[in-house]
């Protein structure tokens, strides 16, 4: 099945539609609007029912479904407000300036009338204000929450989610794609778009790589560290929520460009793939597929291949192996977006619409691969296989959403969300280095091209009833694809040349001198979850009752197949031809000079998941300071895997999980601006599909073999919480947290005991684990020290954490038994300084992270742990107005420069430099 | 004429004069003689008794026109009926005659009348090995045996292989022999026992099946993980019978540990790889101890290694390698055992079994010997025990052209490394076409001394008194590479051809090059006849002990000695 051209369509449509809104601009009253959302300033949900009214005026309006109003036809000028509700404060809101013919947005909070009884007066200043809305998330919620949100990621200088969410406190990204929380590995972090689970288009892990999302796109990114009923179970270490923005009170549009270059990229040459045209718009896989002679041998089961079967084989193959040096090319983006709240046929309909596209080119420089052996001496490590080389990639980014929302009646809101991002990597690598086992000296050259797509369409309701009754609903359809088409290796030997110098003579024997590798995954996920909660008041206190259930259905089809191509009997001047020379057709009617050989390393396996879960929670207020929040959750999840290895017999796994997930959390606010938070919670991780499979992968000769294994169990965690945040203004939050997690049967990725040079990682159930930490966040405006300070805010948010895991009686690990757990940090730190001018206009961000060395991968004894040195990244970012609505923005990434390095006792595993990255924006907001 | 009529009238005369009434009686002939073959070495005899005979003689001639002897005697029963008589110790498809004859009072009757039995071929009858072997279990020379998956033999059965005995496997088969239990496979240079490919002879390749693989409870030098054997545990660590469940070796306590005997015994076109670049080998001995006997053994058209030794303290004798995909002899992880008499030879490059992930090596050797490599090996390539083979007597001989098979990163005769120590004594290494030896680290060169010259007082490693000849190098050169003084160690680069060094080595070797072909036995005045080094001294004499001693010729054969590989060896490439 071709889905490409639909998702062709699909691009179509978001442009016909910005085309269409953009058109629709014009038509515009004399007086103004005021929008916005009242506010439980307790538990942050949107308050329905609450009158507006426009001081001396007879208008006014209701809030509806999650507090929203909105009031129309508002005279120009400055206009004060008053909410009212039962049970609640009233609130007037002065000095709201509206202008004509804007809308103007205003969110307003309400206190429980038990609080206090005297009526509040604000200024909308203060109202408004600087209000963080990151912070106000944070305060009002129900567990340990952190947010970043637009605001903050256009004052970074991140041009994607992942790099937006390390900003996010206890949060770290691996190799800028992969979010851990709290120092676990991402096995036990997941990711959701707008509250549904998004499926990975990665083939070995189950959670998303976030740089698929572009930073324009964002809303809000939420982390949430501490379960409740109502967040899916398979919840450990932390559950990243990205939420796509939502849409401007009044119309606006976005035009933006950035230009920017990688300062080891532009002015030197790099290394370039080959390309079949089309790269640029990450649609090309279907042009590098897989020869028709190959799948059918596949397919076929691997039927014995005659001599000119294999010569067939080899010159369908395209002959490609080689990557050139070519000067490095600039990086470039633009997105346009347009949002608004504009009647269509009567109706006001919320919408979004926006795209981007960006192309980057990404080098790694200095690059240095080795492995280690165990010394003679105790402790010591040696090195060997030695490469070092140098890696250009190309990477192409495009997407869009386009999400709608109407209010019918005053309690009913439906929603439309769609999003839509493909992206595409091609990479080539040149190195050259040792075979200590074959004693030689060779050189690799990697090409590698990846697609990868993410679709999710997700269509629902929010309903409000009165003021006790609120139901939710929503339906979502969602589809990754990772398609990796024609990898290469090539390999050839460095012998001294005749006449001095060296030569070049290809590998020929073997099943690594010239590989070619085809991968392919889909997976679609339907999701159906619906909530509703009665809220209630008794003893003068509000409470609510949720409950609530979800059926996921997820269909996975992957495989992998790799061949190898050999030439046992090339003699010696043959082998001396360049790999394209070699592959040119000359050797085309030779008899038996080819061997065609599918490496064992691949095959396929088909996954299917159902999980079905229901939840009831409540949420009571305990006394006026005390709320407890509590319930449990019921999953049942029913995984299927078949799997078929390239050699060797299928393999079936089945696994019925069913679990029941308390918690209980306590929220003491111990003043307005103190809240102490405490919650214990049960929780699972399940292994990913491909850990399941005992399909082998293979990235390259004399690399690790990576294979899964089915008797794998899931993971059951418990975790405690508690947390004290203090907020002493609106802009400001000083909290301290600490936490502990205990795991039985965690995943851990090992090393498998073996006989041969070949190493193969595995998973395996340790018998348990814990993991337990202390993080610290701190947010002050220095205007507090001097006036002239008061535009400077510093922030900073520190994660110390320790963990230790007990692999047990594993016959199959040949790691440290007693160590720290993969991937988990013993220290975050991040730290910022930012500067905004009063109007908000101009803005300049410092930012600086920091995570303690990690365990990449447990070694194999008696060698000591693979580790992930720390890296001091510096990240700078300028943004300024220029004319009017344009404004313009200077970024800096990776100041420092600083390497990425993973060792092995004294032996550099990994080594490589990205280079600093230099870009210029432009904004247009007519 | 006259006097031929004359002598057949003389017996008549005798029994007239045995006829005498005064003497007891003669009794009558056995009537109803039957024979009929039971095995490839036994006939069963019938015949009904009478009453009144004391006993019965059995005789036997071989072929249709041998002269009958007396084979044995069988007691009649007290009340008539039928005897039974098995004949045993008989050559295989052969026809033997048969008469009986009945003894009263100590006189024999007249023989009966004749009947004649026809052994039964080797491979006779066929069945399948469905599952592991865990009581003593006896395979017999008749029946040609299929391995229907991965066999072992398990703690404390003893599996007993007959002489001639034929063992066939497919890709996803292999023979273990587990830690405890034991293989009697004893075969005779006329009926060796002979494990191969199930495909018909033409069809077969290298890797069409796994191998004989031995696990003993002797160290190893990998002491921090607890190794698991390449190629086993594609069907996870569970044991079930009949799958290829996970082999752990390490953990070995006892250096003597017996797990049987091989003798005469050919392993062929096995090195199967059931995982990725996880070949099982023809021969592997991991953690065997010197308890174990080994001789007379010939790995044939292989994909992976030949012999190959994991650590352990076996010996062995007079092994022989035709063609192989990776390494003709390998041993690592501490193997500390003495071997005498070896051959290996390489032609070219095998043919592979087609499955996904079978290939040669992209480094075959004759010889490659490691101290430690990769986890578990506590102190690196200084793991204790070290590796220490006496390797005495050995023939190698390589493809003598860099295009042809000597795998792009291949080709050398024997390869030293990572810490590799042992003394190879009275060698004939040729036709290599990188080089004849290689000292590959630094660490396998300390253990010679760090000297050119090593003292066999002191040293861990020696190579003395190797004929090295049509080889590219002697010592592979280049970057941290080592060599050792070539005279001082009588490492001599000899003049002339390979073929002109034994009495039959053919001009060209292929798919139809019969077994024949090849007399290792040093031609006449050739300079390998001589110039081996006889008297050990040092270490070399400890590590040799009685085992192995040294001989005043190079090579694999003595100069006017017996044939040893004759008779039970094969060459094919099918």
């Amino acid at each position: 099945m071709n889905r490409f051209p639909r998702r062709r369509t699909g691009v179509f449509v978001f442009v016909v539609a910005f085309l269409t809104f953009g058109s629709a601009l014009g038509a515009q009253a004399k007086p103004g609007r005021i929008v916005g959302r009242i506010l439980d300033a307790n538990t942050g949900q949107g308050l329905p029912d609450v009158g507006v009214q426009v001081v001396g005026t007879t208008l006014g309006s209701m809030s509806g479904v999650d507090g929203r109003y909105a009031l129309t036809n508002i005279p120009a000028g400055t206009v004060t407000i008053q909410v009212r509700r039962l049970g609640f404060q009233p609130k007037t809101v002065t000095g709201i300036m509206l202008e004509a013919d804007k809308t103007l947005e205003q969110n307003i909070t309400m206190e429980s009338a038990t609080i206090t009884l005297a009526a509040q007066v604000v200024t909308a200043n203060a109202e408004r204000g600087s209000v963080n809305e990151a912070l106000d998330a944070q305060r009002i919620a129900t567990g340990v929450v952190n947010a970043i949100t637009a605001e903050q990621i256009s004052r970074s200088p991140d041009s994607d989610a992942a790099q937006a969410v390390q900003r996010v406190s206890g949060v770290t990204v691996q190799g800028g794609r992969y979010v851990f929380v709290r120092g676990l590995g991402e096995r036990y972090t997941t990711a959701q778009l707008n509250g549904t689970r998004i499926p990975s288009p990665e083939p070995e892990k189950k959670v998303v790589p976030l740089d698929l999302f572009p930073s324009g796109l964002l809303q809000t990114i939420t982390t949430q560290k501490t379960f409740t009923p109502d967040l899916q179970g398979d919840f450990s270490g932390g559950q990243v929520d990205i939420k796509t923005r939502e849409f401007p009170a009044r119309r606006s549009m976005t035009y933006s460009l950035t230009l920017g270059a990688n300062s080891a990229a532009v002015g030197s040459d790099v290394r370039r793939a080959f390309s079949v045209g089309g790269e640029g718009l990450a649609l090309v896989s279907g042009d590098r597929g897989i020869p028709t002679l190959l799948k059918a041998f596949s397919d076929q089961g691997f039927p014995t291949l005659n001599d000119g079967d294999k010569r067939l084989m080899v010159s369908s193959m395209r002959n490609a192996w080689s990557s050139q040096l070519a000067a490095g090319m600039p990086n470039g983006s633009a997105s346009l977006s347009i949002g608004g709240n504009d009647p269509v046929f009567g109706r006001r309909i919320g919408y979004l619409v926006s795209g981007t596209y960006s192309a980057t080119q990404d080098v790694r420089t200095d690059q240095v691969r080795a492995l280690a052996n165990r010394g003679s001496q105790p402790g010591e490590t040696i090195e060997f296989n030695r490469f070092e080389g140098s890696t250009g990639n190309q990477g192409v980014l495009w997407g869009g959403i386009a999400n709608f929302s109407t209010l019918i009646g005053g309690h009913t809101r439906l929603l439309v969300n769609n999003t839509f991002n493909r992206t595409s990597d091609n990479e080539a690598r040149t190195e050259r280095g040792n075979f200590e086992s074959e004693g030689v000296d060779v050189t690799i050259d990697k090409n590698q091209y990846v697609e990868r797509s993410v679709r999710s369409n997700q269509f629902g309701a929010e309903h409000q009833f009165g003021e006790k009754h609120r139901a939710d609903w929503f339906v979502t359809s969602s589809a990754v694809t990772r398609d990796e088409p024609d990898r290469s290796e090539f390999i050839s030997i460095i012998e001294p040349g005749t006449s001095g110098g060296e030569s070049l003579r290809w590998l020929s024997t073997g099943n690594g001198g010239a590989v070619r590798t085809f991968g392919k995954l889909q997976e679609s996920s339907t999701e159906a979850r619906a909530n509703y909660q009665y809220s209630f008041s008794a003893a003068g206190r509000q409470h609510s009752l949720k409950v609530g259930g979800l059926f996921r259905a997820t269909d996975r089809d992957a495989s992998t197949f790799s061949y190898s191509i050999s030439a046992p009997r090339a003699t010696q001047a043959e082998r001396a031809l360049t790999p394209e020379q070699i592959f040119d057709g000359r050797f085309a009617n030779r008899p038996n000079f080819w061997e065609v050989v599918a490496l064992s390393q691949g095959g396929n396996y088909d996954a299917t998941d159902r999980l079905g879960a229901g939840f009831a929670m409540m949420e009571l207020g305990l006394s006026d300071r005390i709320r407890f929040i509590g319930g449990a959750r019921y999953e049942t999840d029913e995984v299927t895997l078949n799997a078929q290895s390239t050699l060797g017999s299928p393999v079936r796994v089945n696994n019925i999980w069913t679990d029941l997930l308390p918690s209980a959390a306590f929220n003491v606010k111990l003043s307005e601006f103190q809240t102490l938070r405490l919650s214990l919670s049960k929780t699972l991780a399940r292994p990913e599909y491909r850990e399941l499979s005992p399909v082998a992968s293979r990235d390259v000769l004399n690399a690790d073999d990576v294979q899964g294994n089915p008797d794998l169990q899931r993971t059951q965690i418990v975790n405690a919480d508690l947390r004290w945040e203090w907020y002493p203004s609106e802009s400001e939050v000083f909290s301290i947290g600490v936490f502990g997690k205990t795991f039985d049967n965690p995943i851990e990725r090992v090393y498998r005991a073996t006989g041969s040079a070949n190493r193969t990682i595995v998973y395996v159930n340790a018998d348990e684990a814990t993991n337990y930490g202390l993080e610290i966040e701190a947010r002050k405006n220095l205007g507090a020290f001097a006036s002239v300070l008061q535009p400077f805010v510093v922030f900073s948010n520190v994660t110390f954490m320790q963990s230790e895991i007990r692999l047990g009686t594993q016959q199959l690990a040949a790691t440290n038994a007693n160590r720290r757990m993969v991937g988990q940090a013993p220290y975050v730190v991040n730290a910022g300084l930012t500067y905004s001018s009063r109007s908000g206009n101009t803005s300049a961000t410092l930012l600086y992270n920091r995570t303690g060395e990690r365990i990449d991968a447990a070694g194999d004894q008696p060698l000591p742990d693979m580790v992930l040195l720390p890296r001091d990244m510096v990240d700078l970012s300028l943004r300024l107005p220029l004319i009017r609505s344009l404004s313009m923005r200077l970024d800096a990434r990776n100041v420092l420069d600083a390497p990425y390095e993973i060792s092995q006792g004294t032996v550099t595993r990994d080594y490589y430099r990205q280079g600093r990255i230099f870009q210029m924006g432009l904004q247009w907001r007519p | 004429m006259r006097l031929l009529r004359l002598l057949a009238v003389l017996p008549f005369l005798a029994a007239c004069g045995s006829d005498d009434p005064s003497g007891p009686v003669a009794p009558v002939a056995p009537l109803g003689v039957q024979a009929a073959p039971t095995g490839t070495s036994t006939v069963r005899v019938t015949f009904p008794s009478t009453t009144g005979i004391n006993t019965y003689n059995i005789e036997r001639a071989e072929g249709a026109a041998g002269t009958f002897a007396q084979v044995g005697t069988a007691a009649a029963p007290a009340t008539p009926g039928t005897v039974t008589y098995d004949d045993t110790g008989l050559k295989v498809q052969t026809l033997y005659r048969y008469r009986v004859l009945a003894v009263r009072g100590g006189v024999a009757s007249a023989p009966s009348g004749e009947t004649s039995a026809t052994t039964l071929a080797f491979g006779t009858f066929s069945r399948s090995i469905t599952g592991d072997i865990t009581a003593n279990t006896t395979l017999y020379a008749d029946t040609a045996y299929t391995l229907a998956g991965f066999i072992h033999v398990v703690a404390p059965a003893t599996l007993t292989i007959q002489p001639g005995t034929i063992i066939k496997g497919n890709e996803q088969s292999a023979l273990f022999v587990l830690r405890g239990a034991k293989i009697n496979a004893v075969g005779r240079a006329d009926a060796p026992i002979v494990m191969t490919s199930s495909k018909a002879v033409g069809q077969r390749r290298a890797g069409d099946w796994g191998g004989l693989i031995i696990i003993g409870n002797a160290t190893i030098n990998k002491t921090g993980a607890n190794p698991r054997l390449d190629g086993s545990g594609t069907d996870g660590t569970a044991v079930v019978s009949g799958r290829n469940y996970e082999i752990l070796y390490g953990g070995g306590t006892n250096d003597a540990d017996d797990s049987g005997e091989l003798r005469y015994v050919r392993v062929e076109f096995a090195g199967f790889a059931p995982r990725a670049n996880e070949e099982l080998n023809s021969f592997t001995f991991a953690g065997v101890g010197s308890g174990t006997r080994l001789s007379y053994l010939q790995a044939v058209y292989g994909l992976d290694d030949a012999f190959e030794w994991f650590g352990g303290s076996v010996n062995a004798t007079n092994l022989v390698s035709y063609e192989t995909g990776d390494d003709h002899f390998d041993m690592s992880e501490g193997y500390r055992g003495k071997l005498q008499f070896l051959i290996g030879m390489q032609s070219g490059t095998v043919n592979i079994n087609p499955l996904p992930g079978q290939n040669v090596a992209t480094d075959p050797q004759g010889i490659e010997n490691d101290g430690c490599d990769g986890a578990g090996c506590n102190n690196g390539f200084d793991s204790n025990p070290l590796t220490v083979p006496v390797v005495a007597n050995f023939t190698l001989i390589g493809t003598g052209d860099i295009n042809a098979g000597a795998g792009s990163a291949g080709g050398i005769g024997m390869l030293l490394r990572r810490g590799s120590g042992g003394y190879y004594v009275n060698g004939v290494v040729a036709r290599w076409p990188r080089a004849a030896m290689s000292v590959r680290d630094q660490a396998t060169y300390n253990r010679g001394g760090a000297v050119a010259t090593p003292d066999l007082a002191t040293a861990d490693l020696a190579l003395r008194n190797i004929a090295v000849l049509e080889s590219a190098n002697a010592f592979e050169s280049g970057t941290g590479r080592f060599s050792f003084d070539v005279a001082g160690n009588a490492l001599v680069a000899t003049a002339g051809t390979t073929a002109s060094l034994f009495t039959a080595y053919p001009s060209a070797i292929t798919n139809t090059t019969p077994v024949a072909s090849f007399d290792w036995t040093p031609a006449a005045s050739a300079a390998i006849a001589t110039g081996g080094l006889a008297t050990f001294t040092g270490k070399l004499a400890t590590a040799a002990g009685t085992v192995v001693s040294g001989t005043a010729y190079r090579g694999a054969a003595a100069p006017g000695g017996a044939k040893w590989w004759q008779g039970w060896t094969t060459y094919a490439q099918r």
